[in-house]
Parts: structure tokens; sequence; C-alpha cells
């Protein structure tokens, strides 16, 4: 049953690639280019179902998904990820990348206080790196604040 | 001894000054160059952003942005969405992106933001190899005539940009009907397709003279017309095209545009601190040197130009058969 | 010989104690920038390029501080390739193949130093090169023409099966993801947008940095969060602070056949450091695998490959000075900050300005010395990362690539799609599939594709062009060599495992 995973995936990749190759059908035009832009998906497309349906029919490896307790670990991470994108803007740098710092320290297993101390330390401290040393602009406040 | 101490000290300086100018604080003005470092519109928006503080028209330093994709198209777009009425933005653009908008490529209408100034332009040229048989424009188009899809021509443009329309409009000139036999190869830029006509790879290419003028000089390629109105003054050899009885021009601009909700007064205040940086000294060395020709259009003025030449290539590209 | 005296004046240019002071600088710049996951040369020169303008720098003392970054970049990805098997840039990411799997061994010092001395060697290869026969490569180059660039597309991808992972099915499809993605964007030759989903932020295609980013360090924190507490290191032993020479020794024909290889990628626009480095470990792993060592921590898999990825970065200085073109984003920066000083790379560049160009060589050859010595002692300092509890060291590696990513176009979407590029990352690696083939395929399958339709616009549609010249049919003929090699050598270890089986049973 391990080997259930990869047959699955098998599938998604051969229903994207017959997807892809079929869109590439509506590239159509065009003045002055020989051989269009329909042909090199095509040429990728269907090597891809191919080698993606031999998956579906003789999977190889073993597949070990991790237990629940550790799934809800990664999807807190992947908030933290996806959180950070949504409130960098309006938060502004430091304060995002602090607490960012500090949730995924805190996922991974720091302590509460330490993790804390961490972002504390190093959202400013990467917000000065990058910033003032290396002149890549990074909004201190944010669009909320500032 | 004397030696390591001076490195160290100077070392020392170079590093504090590093520090003391990336911690400068924040620009007033920003320029966007919708092209990844080292194309023609980053060059527009770090020389213009050099002279302009150079001049103290703006405060501290002009921050360039890179923002590549869809020859401008994701620029327009970010511009037109997000910051329209931001009077510290300008980015840079030419012909080849009011080709793009004449052309419908871009997500918006020309008309979504005004247009400030355009600063210079470089000369479209038609190349040979310095080994081709083909000595003149006019044995050139005699060829195409002949058979249209007798030469393999390139440029820095895809099919239907400027340095292929360029090279179309020559052809149309001289009668050939069938304008999409001519085949065309695009390059990533002019010198990939100069260094490609020299392996032997293509005959023909059009493009703009600055960035192919050492291989001009060098003799590894002849230029057989320049498309411009009068001879280019660091080449007085080369004829321009008309003086061959071609009535094409092809120049690429290089301007500016703001975000359309910009109000008048920053609109104007723009287009003056141009006009200024236009007539300082430090501008015109810098476009010189990049094998640009200074030209000054601005404000009501270069608007009206920049309609009337998207009108202009909406037809030519119609004409040509690149748009329906 | 007039070489000699060329480069004996470019060394009295060179020793100038401004120049010597930005050349340290450069190098220093230049290895924190390509340590740090998600920048790169691209943005060290940028960023860089403001400040040549402010003091006024000629154009020697400035092209020396870029150059001094680009190489520094070139020495800083592999650390944290080997340290974290996150790559700091693309052409680092064949070094995580090996080099990762030698520090989790206790042997990180020897990683380090067998990378930091293949750097060496290979980028000095290349200026030896550079200096003796630029020219004379330049012109040959030109001689490569579309065809000849697709055949080399296809030699190095028919070889990406024999890189990592035991399924070769999974390695090619990996492989066919990367190509895929390659095609998201507006096609450069139509103008048409191609699976953009009408977002405007596709438009510009997917930035491989940013998949690679994403795939490597955002999917490395999510593996480790499924390890409990227990048997998830809390830092890697470390068997020894410092490198032994008895290590670095035996990998020297590794480095120089890895030199070799990646200069010729190098020379040719369009290759560059990533396919050098690529295929200097294919064919050290074809050549030197006899006990299948190689991705379990083989020194000679990140000799190879580092001494290939610098060879290039060297050698790709070729096109950019002697034709004035960019062989990859980095040289088209440079380029672009030579014609904004007034120098016009080009056929004439060594003819009219001798100065810049042997001043420039020599502080190479000294910038190869500054960041061998600067590296080496760095080693000690490095290896001790390791002992850093993960639940510090990830969160704080975690936040870098964010700021790096968002750095390179100030892009909201970007980080969302290095996001996204983790969680694909963490199903792949799951599914024992390797990620280097998809990164190799983004990067190099833009390239690939429009040399192939540039080859047919040249025929008029004739598909003979692809094998119509000698260029082109050698590397074919490679390919197909190649491809025979591993099916036997394949067929072999079958048997012998066979019969192991049959003598143990």
């Amino acid at each position: 049953m391990t080997r259930m995973s990869v047959r699955l995936f098998g599938a998604a990749v051969f229903a994207i690639a017959a997807l892809y190759t079929l869109q590439s059908q509506q590239y159509l035009i065009t003045f002055g280019d020989v051989l269009g832009p329909s042909v090199f998906p095509v040429i990728v497309g269907i090597p891809m179902m191919i080698l993606s349906a031999s998956l579906v029919v003789f999977p190889t490896g073993d597949v070990a998904w991790p237990g629940r307790d550790r799934l809800w670990r990664q999807a807190a991470a992947l908030a933290a990820f996806v959180g950070y994108t949504l409130v960098m803007e309006e938060v502004g740098f430091p304060i995002a990348t602090a607490a960012l710092i500090a949730l995924i320290g805190f996922i991974m297993g720091g302590s509460p206080w330490r993790a804390l101390a961490l972002g504390a330390v190093f959202g400013p401290g990467l917000w000065a790196l990058f910033d003032q040393v290396l002149g890549l602009p990074l909004d201190f406040l944010g669009t909320l604040f500032g | 001894m004397t030696l390591r101490t001076l490195t160290s000290v100077k070392l020392g300086a170079v590093l504090a000054a590093a520090l003391t100018v990336t911690a400068a604080p924040a620009t007033a003005a920003e320029c966007i160059a919708p092209s990844n470092p080292g194309g023609g519109w980053d060059f527009t928006c770090r020389t213009i952003g050099r002279v302009l503080s150079e001049l103290g028209l703006v405060q501290g330093n002009v921050q360039v942005t890179n923002m590549a994709g869809g020859v401008g198209a994701v620029a327009f777009a970010m511009v037109a969405n997000d910051r329209p009425g931001d009077e510290d933005l300008i980015v840079a653009t030419s012909t080849v992106g009011v080709t793009q908008m004449a052309q419908g490529r871009y997500p918006a209408p020309l008309e979504t933001m005004r247009y400030l100034a355009m600063l210079g332009a470089d000369v479209g040229v038609i190349a040979v190899d310095n080994d081709s048989p083909i000595q003149t424009l006019a044995e050139l188009t005699a060829a195409m005539v002949a058979d249209p899809s007798a030469l393999v021509t390139g440029g820095s443009s895809g099919a239907g940009g400027w340095d292929h329309i360029r090279l179309l409009m020559v052809a149309q000139d001289a009668g050939i009907e069938d304008l999409g036999a001519i085949r065309w190869v695009q390059f990533d830029g002019g010198t990939d397709a100069v260094t490609q006509m020299m392996g032997g790879q293509i005959s023909v290419v059009s493009t703009d003279l600055g960035e192919i003028a050492g291989f001009v000089e060098s003799g590894d390629i002849r230029v057989l017309a320049a498309l411009s109105d009068d001879p280019i003054p660091a080449f007085p050899d080369i004829p321009t095209a008309i003086s061959l009885g071609v009535d094409v021009t092809g120049y690429n601009w290089r301007g500016l545009y703001t975000g359309g909700q910009v109000s008048d007064e920053a609109y104007a205040a723009w287009v003056e601190r141009l006009e200024t940086l236009y007539n300082s000294t430090n501008w015109q060395e810098a476009a010189t040197s990049a094998g640009l020709v200074p030209i000054w259009r601005g404000g009501a003025e270069f608007e009206a130009f920049v309609r009337e030449q998207a009108a202009v290539m909406e037809e030519i590209s119609r004409d040509i058969g690149i748009i329906q | 010989m007039e070489v000699f005296s060329l480069i004996g004046n470019g060394f009295l240019i060179a020793l100038t104690p401004l120049n010597i002071g930005l050349l340290l600088l450069g190098c220093f710049v230049g290895t924190l920038l390509g340590a740090l996951p998600g920048l790169g040369p691209v943005n060290g020169v940028a960023v860089l390029i403001p400040l040549t303008f402010a003091f006024g720098f000629d154009p020697t003392s400035s092209l020396i501080l870029l150059c001094a970054v680009y190489f520094g970049c070139m020495y800083g990805g592999r650390i944290s390739s080997i340290l974290l098997n996150i790559p700091g840039d693309e052409p680092a990411i064949m070094t995580t193949l090996d080099g990762y799997p030698m520090a989790v061994q206790g042997q990180a010092a020897n990683a380090l130093a067998i990378s930091g001395v293949a750097s060496f060697v290979g980028a000095t290869i290349a200026v030896i090169g550079l200096s003796l026969f630029a020219p004379v490569l330049a012109r040959a180059a030109i001689h490569f023409g579309p065809a000849d660039y697709f055949a080399l597309y296809i030699l190095a991808f028919a070889t990406i099966g024999g890189i990592a992972g035991v399924d070769p099915r999974k390695t090619l499809l990996s492989a066919a993801i990367g190509l895929m993605m390659a095609t998201v964007g507006i096609d450069p030759i139509s103008g048409v947008p191609r699976y953009t989903m009408d977002s405007f932020h596709l438009y510009d295609g997917i930035q491989p940095i940013i998949a690679l980013v994403g795939l490597f360090a955002i999917s490395e924190i999510l593996l480790l969060l499924e390890k409990t507490a227990k048997d998830r290191p809390k830092a890697i032993k470390v068997d020894r602070w410092l490198p032994q020479w008895s290590a670095i020794w035996p990998t020297r024909w590794a480095m120089l056949r890895g030199s070799g290889i990646g200069f010729v990628a190098g020379v040719l626009p369009g290759a560059g450091a990533s396919l050098g480095s690529f295929m200097a470990y294919v064919f050290e792993k074809q050549k030197s695998n006899k006990n299948g060592t190689f991705g379990k921590g083989d020194p000679r898999g990140v000799a190879a490959p580092e001494a290939g990825n610098n060879s290039a970065a060297g050698g790709a200085l070729i096109p950019m000075l002697s034709l004035g073109v960019p062989g990859s984003g980095t040289t088209a920066v440079l380029l672009a900050m030579l014609i904004s000083l007034n120098v016009q790379p080009g056929p004439l560049l060594f003819e009219r300005q001798p100065d810049l160009v042997w001043g420039l060589v020599a502080s190479l050859y000294l910038a190869n010395i500054a960041l061998l010595v600067l590296n080496l002692p760095m080693i000690g300092i490095f290896t001790r990362l390791m002992m850093t509890p993960t639940w510090a060291l990830m969160p704080v590696v975690a936040a870098i690539t964010f700021v790096g990513v968002y750095g390179i176009s100030n892009s909201i979407f970007d980080l969302k799609l290095m996001v996204f590029f983790g969680v694909l990352g963490y199903i792949l690696r799951k599914l024992d599939i390797s990620l280097v083939p998809l990164v190799l395929g983004l990067l190099l399958g833009g390239d690939m594709e429009r040399n192939l339709r540039r080859a047919m616009s040249i025929s008029g549609g004739d598909w003979g062009i692809l094998i119509a010249s000698p260029i082109s049919i050698t590397l074919y003929a490679l390919t197909i060599g190649f491809l025979a090699l591993s099916v036997w050598l394949a067929v072999r270890d079958h048997k012998q495992t066979k019969a192991e089986r049959l003598t143990e049973g």
C-alpha cells in the first residue's frame, strides 16, 4: 500500500502533463516564427505523460508519511510561512520576521521564551544586515504603521 | 610595511564608505527598469538616476528597481494596478515598449500612463558579415526580392518586434509582397545576433547601432544602411537608407512614463527636471558614449508623439500582417 | 612572450592600495552574498554598482570590485550547500549531492576545504585560460550555433538520469517538470503569454532561484518537522574542526577534470556555470563511481562540480569581454556597468584598453588567492554552525531565504511561489524524486527551447539542421556513447548483485 502515493503522484502528473500538452495547442500564431510556441510543450508533455503513466503502472520506492501529530506541526509551519507573506508588507519587515522566526523556532521544538528571544534578535538583525549593510530596501514599519 | 598600513586604511575607508552609502536615507525617487539588469531600459534608469542625483535634482540617490517581464508588460501592469498616483515613480520605456502597446500586448491601453519625455534615441541599422558577398543595401533588397526566404535575418526582438518591423519596412519599400516568407531569428541581444552572424548562422542583422558599434569599428561586420534622417556623427561613412532611396527611418528612442493619476503639478515638475537633465553635459556625454543621439521631446509634445507613433506602429503591424 | 609582459603590467595596476582594498572588500561581500540562500552574484553586483558611481572609481577599479564579488559568490554558494543542504545559488546545487552527506558524516571541514581548494583550482585554470587564449576562444565560440546549443542541452538532459536517485524514470520526470515550468511566461520569440493563468506575475516566468530556494530550504524544514524530537539530531556531530590534507589530495584529478569541463561550458555563452558544474559532476561520477559512493559523500563529488562551477564563472568572462556577449545574468550586469562607465566590451577591448583587461586579469589571480586565504580559516567558524541546534538554526535560515527572495524583485507573489515550491519539494523528496533535475530543467529549458526554435527558423522548418553541423554530430555521438556506457554499467552491476545474491543464498 505504501506505493499508492507514487501511483497517485504519477496520476496527478499525468493529468497535469495532459492538460499542459492540450493547452499548448491554443498557442497558435504566428508571424515569422517557424516552429511556433506550441511545439516545445508537446516535446516535453508527451514524454512526461509516458513517464508518469509508467509510474502509475510500475511504482517504485516506499513512502512513509508522517503521523497525525507531525502533520499538525507541518501545517502550522506552512501557516506561518503563508501568514508571513500576507502580513509582511503591512506590519513591516522586522516585526513580521521576528514573529516568523519565533513561531518556526517554537514549532521546531525550541522553548517558547528562547524562540521569542531568537526572533527578537534576528528580526531586527536581519533587517539591519539587508537594508543597512547590503542596501536591499526593506520596509521598517510597513503600511500599517508607516 | 607602508604599503600594508596604507592598504588597511584604504580598505577601512572603503568599508566605512560602503556602509554610509548604502545606509543613505530613503530616496525620494524611484526608477523602474522593466527589464533585467543590462538592457537598454536598465541603462536608461541607471544613467538618468545617476545624473539626476549628480545634478541635485532629487534627494539622495535614485533607487533603480528591475522588474522584468513581458517586454515591459509586468511593470506596466504593476504601475496601473498598484501605483497609478505615485509621484516619485518613473518608468523607462522606448519605441520597443510602444510597439508592444500598439500591438495590444500590454494588459492596459497606452492612455493608462502619462508620458514624460524622450531623452535620446538609438539608430537602427541593417548589417551583414564582413565576408558577405552583399556589398550594398540595393544588393540586399535585390536578393530578397528574387527570393524572400533566401537570406536568414535576425535581431534582438522577437517576431513582430521593433527590430523585425524595421527590417520588414525596408523589405516592403523594396517591393517584397510576401513579407512572412522572410526568415527571422530572435536572439537575446544585438551582440548575440551579430556574433551568430559572424559564426555563419544568419546572413543579415537588423538592430540598434549602439550595442554593436564595436563590431563595426573592428571591421567584423559591414553596415549597409542606417535608418536615420541624417548620417550618424560617429560613423559618417555609413549611408542612411533615405540617401539610398529607401524611405525608412527606425529610431529606438529612450524615454520615461509615470502613473496615470499623477497630478499635473508633479507631472510638470518631472518634465522640468528631465529637461534640466537633458541640457546637462553629464547626460549629453553619457548618452553619446552609449551610442545614443540626444533628442528632446517633453510634456504634451511627447504625449502627442507617443500616441501618434503607436497609431503608426499599429498600422504598420497590421499592414505587414503581424496583427489582424 | 608578450602575454607575460602584459600580465606584468596588469599586476602593477592591480597592486595599487585602492584596488587591493576593493578586491578584498569584493571577496568578502561576495562570499557572504553567495552563502546566503536566495542572494547571489546578480544582487551582489547590482548592490555595489551605486557604490562605484558614488566614488567615481575608474572603470578598472570598478570592474575589479565587481569581479571580486562575482568570484566571491561562486566560492560562497557552496557553504550552505554543504552545511544545510540548501544551495546558496544555482551553480552550487550539485554540491549538495555529496557535500551534505559528507557534512552529516562529520566531514564538514573536509568538504568545505575540498570545495574551497576546488574553487581555487577551477577559477585559477579559468583565469589562465582567459589570459592566454581569450580572443582565440571567443572566436571559436561563435561557431556554436543554435542547433549546437540544442545538442548540448540534449546531452545534458540525456545524462541527467545518472545523477541521483534509484529510479531513472523519476529523475527524468523531475527534469520534465522543470522543462514544463520553463515554458511559463511570455514567449520571447512570439510574444504569446503561455501558462500564465492571466496573472501578470507569471509573465516573466518562474525565476529559477525562487524555485531553488523553495524546493530546498522550505522543504528541508518540513522534512525536519516530521522527525520526532528524539530522532531529530540536535546538531550534526563534527569529527574534526580542521581539514586534512590527506582528504584533499586524492581529489586532485577530479578538480582538474571538473575545471576543464566547466571552462568549456563557461566560454560558451548560454551554457554557464550551472551547466558547467552539472556536467563536471556527471562526468566525474561516470568516470570514478566504481564503488557506488557518489551521492553518499564522495569527496570527488564535491571537488568536480565546485571546480566546474568556478571555472565556468571565469570562462564566462571571455565572451563578455571579447565579444560583449553576456553568458549569464551576472556577466550581463557587469556588461551594463562597463557600458555605463563608457567602456565598450567587444572585439576591440583588448587592443584599446589593455590596462583594463590585464589589470582585471591580474586582480582575478589575486582574488583567487585572497578567497582561498579568506575561506580556509573560516572553515572552523562555519563548521561550528553545525553545532547550532536545529530549532535555532532553521528559523533564521528560513527568514534569510524569505528576505533573499523578496530582495530580488520586491514581490510578495514571489514569496508565495517559494512556499508553493517548498510543498512541492517536500512531496518530491518523500517520493524519492531528486530535485536537482527539476532546477536544471527550469534553468536550461528556456534556452533549450529558444535554440531549437532558432535553428528551425534558420532552416525554414527543416529538422535536418539539428544534425547538420560537425559540432552537433559530435555532441549527439557523445550522448549516445554516454547512454550506452550507462546501460552497460547498469547491466553489469545487475549481474554482479544477482551473482552475489546467489552465492549468499
